[in-house]
């Protein structure tokens, strides 16, 4: 297992930026890595605790679609949401998210993401490149920004 | 801690990482194999039996090979298992950083700046 940290501060109120979060017509706006789309079509979002999330990811390039679930843990609006991820199908790359929402001021909010991630045992991009590079660039990965 | 059998590969690769020691012990093999005398030298304080325990993680790790010259058996390092931990954070971080970055753009837009 491994933990992941991401904050952001956003210029916009607490419950927009909840609310970008959890509204599936909003996120289908912004989830996802550049190139990459989530269709509004394949979000489900069931908030409250045990309700189910699927969405599917779609590479621009490609075409490829990468469905994801997951199951809500915990919600309290609009400041905390625990959900996690079912991972594939092999039972790989599982994790539990937790998202706050701090606000900094009426108008300032800090987004905290905390994962807890397993690992898949496919991940082999990167493995033929030489090492020497390998070490400085996980110690940057692990220190984070 | 659990059997190294029992956890993946990635599991294990970063709990062998997460030691300090053994960070230092890996960026010396970087620069050359070594023998657990020339590693015990890295730090006054470590023993070589502390150096052998680390090493014995970093085996079971994949991230370390022992050479089989006699009593020397010098340790070398294994790059693979450190480029697929870093591959995956890689992909990882660059997920949510992204994601965060496109989340900021969408507030900004709904904001009308």
């Amino acid at each position: 297992m491994v933990e992941l940290e991401f904050a952001r501060t956003y210029a916009a109120p607490r419950q927009l930026v909840w609310d970008a979060w959890t509204d599936p017509d909003q996120m289908a706006l912004w989830w996802g890595p550049r190139g990459v789309t989530t269709p509004r079509e394949s979000i489900e979002i069931d908030l409250r605790p045990g309700g189910r999330i699927r969405f599917e990811m779609v590479d621009d390039a490609t075409g490829v679609r990468y469905p994801n679930s997951g199951t809500v843990v915990e919600v309290d609006p609009p400041s905390r949401l625990v959900y996690s991820d079912d991972g594939f199908p092999d039972g790989s790359g599982k994790g539990t998210a937790t998202i706050t929402f701090v606000e900094v001021d009426e108008r300032t909010t800090t987004l905290r993401v905390h994962i807890v991630a397993d690992f898949t045992d496919d991940v082999r991009a990167g493995a033929e490149r030489g090492w020497g590079s390998q070490l400085d660039k996980l110690a940057e990965l692990l220190a984070g920004d | 801690m659990a059997p190294a059998a029992a956890a993946d590969p990635l599991s294990v690769t970063f709990g062998a990482l997460a030691d300090p020691t053994r960070r230092a012990i890996l960026a010396r093999l970087a620069e050359s194999d070594a023998t657990v005398n020339e590693l015990a030298a890295l730090a006054p304080s470590i023993s070589l039996q502390a150096v052998s325990k680390h090493l014995q993680v970093l085996e079971r790790a994949g991230l370390v090979t022992r050479g089989r010259i006699a009593r020397q058996r010098p340790a070398h390092l294994r790059a693979e298992p450190i480029a697929d931990a870093t591959a995956w954070l890689a992909h990882y971080r660059r997920f949510y950083e992204e994601s965060l970055d496109r989340l900021g753009e969408h507030l900004g837009r709904l904001q009308g700046s």
